[in-house]
Parts: C-alpha cells; sequence; structure tokens
C-alpha cells in the first residue's frame, strides 16, 4: 500500500500558469532547469553567460506563454527559445575567452589520485568542443548529449534532417581530430 | 595508438552527459523577475474566441509624424484591414508580446493603433480574434523568431523600416 505521487504534465502545469497560478511556473522551472542548463553550459561554454541564457529563456518563454500553441509541448517549445538564445549569446561569446565548467561530478573527482588526468580529459573535451563550428556543436549536442531525435533538432533549428545528420557526422570526426592533437601536445 | 574513433566520441558523450551544476539561485531570480509581469495567454484566454473569418490583410505602417525633431522616439500607426476580425492586437518586443497592452481600434474594418517606438529594431504581429498570430505581409518576416509564430520587423531610427 501507499501513496502514488504523479507529476502534473506539462500541459496541466501550462494550463495552471495561464490561469494565474504563478507558482505552476516554477513547477516548470525546476522541470527542466538541469537538462536546459547542461545545454546552455556546454553550447555557450561559459557558466555565467549560460545560466543569463538560461534564466532569460524561462522568462521570456513566461511572457509568451500565449504563444506556446500546444502546452504538451512546451518542452520542445522552451528548447526552441534557449537553442536561439544560445546562438546569440555564441555569437558574443566566442570573441571571448572561454572558461569551462566543472561539474561536480568532475570537482569530486579531483580529489582522487587521478586528478590530473581527468582534469586533461575535461579540459580536452572542452577545448575540442569549443572548436567545433556553432551549428556543429549544437547539433551534436543536440543528437548525443541531449538525446533528441533529429526531427525534433530539425523542428528547433529549422535546418533540415539531412543536414543536421552531416553537421553531427562532422562534429565526431572534428572532436577526434581535436581529441587526437591534444594526446600529442 | 589510438582509440577507434567511435571508442572516442563514446567517451565524450558519456563525460557531456554528466550533470552540470547550475545555480540553486536561477530559480528564485526567474520567479521573481516573472512576478512583476503576468504572461500574455493569462489574458489571451478571457477575451472572447470569435469565429474564425478569412481575413483581408492588407497592412501599412506609416510614420505619420514625429512628435519632435529634436528626439529620437518615432510614432508609428499600425494598420491591419480585417474587416470580419472580432478583435485585434499588435504584439511584439516593445510590449512584452501582451495583446492588453496594445489593442487596435477599428473603423469599418479598419483596425490601427499608434505606438511610440525609440530607435532600435522590433518583432512584431497582430493578434486577430485572440487566437490568430499574423505577420505583417508588407514588412521584412522576422527570420530569428524563437517562438514559432509568424512575425515582422520594423527598424526605428532613420535606417528604413
Amino acid at each position: 500500500m501507499g501513496i502514488n505521487s504523479v507529476e502534473p504534465s506539462d500541459a496541466e502545469l501550462v494550463r495552471r500558469v495561464r490561469t494565474g497560478d504563478t507558482g505552476a511556473y516554477g513547477a516548470l522551472v525546476s522541470r527542466y532547469r538541469d537538462r536546459l542548463g547542461r545545454y546552455a553550459v556546454h553550447m555557450i561554454g561559459d557558466r555565467e553567460d549560460a545560466e543569463e541564457a538560461l534564466q532569460d529563456s524561462f522568462v521570456r518563454a513566461y511572457r509568451s506563454l500565449a504563444r506556446c500553441d500546444d502546452p504538451a509541448r512546451f518542452g520542445a517549445w522552451l528548447y526552441g527559445i534557449l537553442v536561439n538564445r544560445c546562438r546569440t549569446t555564441g555569437a558574443r561569446a566566442a570573441r571571448r575567452r572561454r572558461t569551462f565548467v566543472h561539474d561536480a561530478q568532475a570537482l569530486d573527482l579531483a580529489a582522487h589520485a587521478d586528478q590530473a588526468d581527468r582534469l586533461d580529459w575535461t579540459d580536452a573535451v572542452d577545448r575540442a568542443l569549443a572548436r567545433l563550428a556553432p551549428d556543429y556543436r549544437e547539433a551534436f549536442l543536440l543528437k548525443h548529449v541531449q538525446d533528441l531525435e533529429y526531427e525534433e533538432i530539425a523542428e528547433l533549428t529549422g535546418a533540415g534532417v539531412s543536414a543536421l545528420k552531416m553537421r553531427v557526422k562532422r562534429a565526431r570526426e572534428q572532436l577526434q581530430k581535436y581529441l587526437r592533437e591534444a594526446e600529442h601536445v | 595508438m589510438f582509440e577507434r574513433e567511435d571508442e572516442t566520441v563514446e567517451r565524450v558523450i558519456q563525460h557531456l552527459r554528466r550533470p552540470v551544476a547550475i545555480d540553486p539561485g536561477l530559480d528564485a531570480r526567474v520567479m521573481r523577475e516573472i512576478a512583476q509581469a503576468p504572461p500574455n495567454g493569462r489574458r489571451v484566454k478571457l477575451w472572447p474566441l470569435l469565429a474564425a473569418a478569412a481575413v483581408l490583410a492588407t497592412v501599412l505602417v506609416v510614420r505619420p509624424w514625429i512628435w519632435n525633431a529634436a528626439t529620437t522616439v518615432d510614432t508609428l500607426q499600425f494598420v491591419l484591414v480585417a474587416p470580419q476580425a472580432a478583435s485585434v492586437a499588435l504584439v511584439g518586443d516593445f510590449n512584452d508580446w501582451d495583446p492588453a497592452r496594445s489593442p487596435m481600434q477599428t473603423a469599418h474594418g479598419v483596425w490601427a493603433t499608434v505606438v511610440r517606438l525609440a530607435p532600435g529594431r522590433y518583432r512584431y504581429a497582430f493578434l486577430v480574434n485572440g487566437v490568430e498570430w499574423r505577420a505583417d505581409p508588407s514588412a521584412p518576416a522576422a527570420k530569428d523568431d524563437e517562438f514559432g509564430t509568424p512575425s515582422s520587423v520594423v527598424t526605428v531610427g532613420g535606417r528604413g523600416s
């Protein structure tokens, strides 16, 4: 015996927000912050810029909730806003020095004896990712890190599926190349 | 000796999939910011939803006058010919896409409203009958719209609109 806790759906939370329950939006923010935050951090490469982009995307989505035609797909709609926001930020950030984020798990690993190797690997991956063209990085992250289907990515980015597959393929090849180069530095 | 490509990329993917620590204060900042402005949907819902009619849209964005030659603020009149519409609102970056802030007035099916805008580039659209988003067919389409509905662009500040 027990009580089953059922999380309200996105559609239900959007409905509540639209009828004045601002707190329901907090549930949506909690639901998506980590998933979208990971994308923003890896896409932009700078934690502060990424969090600013994420915050701005949540606020813009809230203020434009009337434009979310299908509340059941709020997440996909929000992704689209963040992807665009990251493009804008990325264009600016590309001109600045990138500072890389070591996540909590990586910081935990730093306590271990093999910390140098681990952090070297983290740094190498971040640098390789930063060297990718933004549209390659975007496609690679959405496909392999955010685990979206190509059709979903096409909807978010406006690119065709075949173009996206090409971008992901090139991204994989280039990551391999850049990491090989890093091994020889 | 190198790892095979798939192994290296797979290792990268697993690395990138690990959780990233986001500032726990972000939620509070979002909620504090949105508390200052209710969502548009809340107001839109209260609007009467009348049967959609074919709308003949001829839109003119005119700049009939400038309040003061010394100021850089322009006054723009947005006009939509929509004889069968029950309501039309102008929404855009300049009013947080809030239909309540720029409702358009009608005379014989010609809907109009006047907005004062500082120099800049703005995206906008018309919300017809509270549900139908329409871009301005006589203005450039916004290429960078992230909301998935049609919108247009107007530039204020002497470089054309």
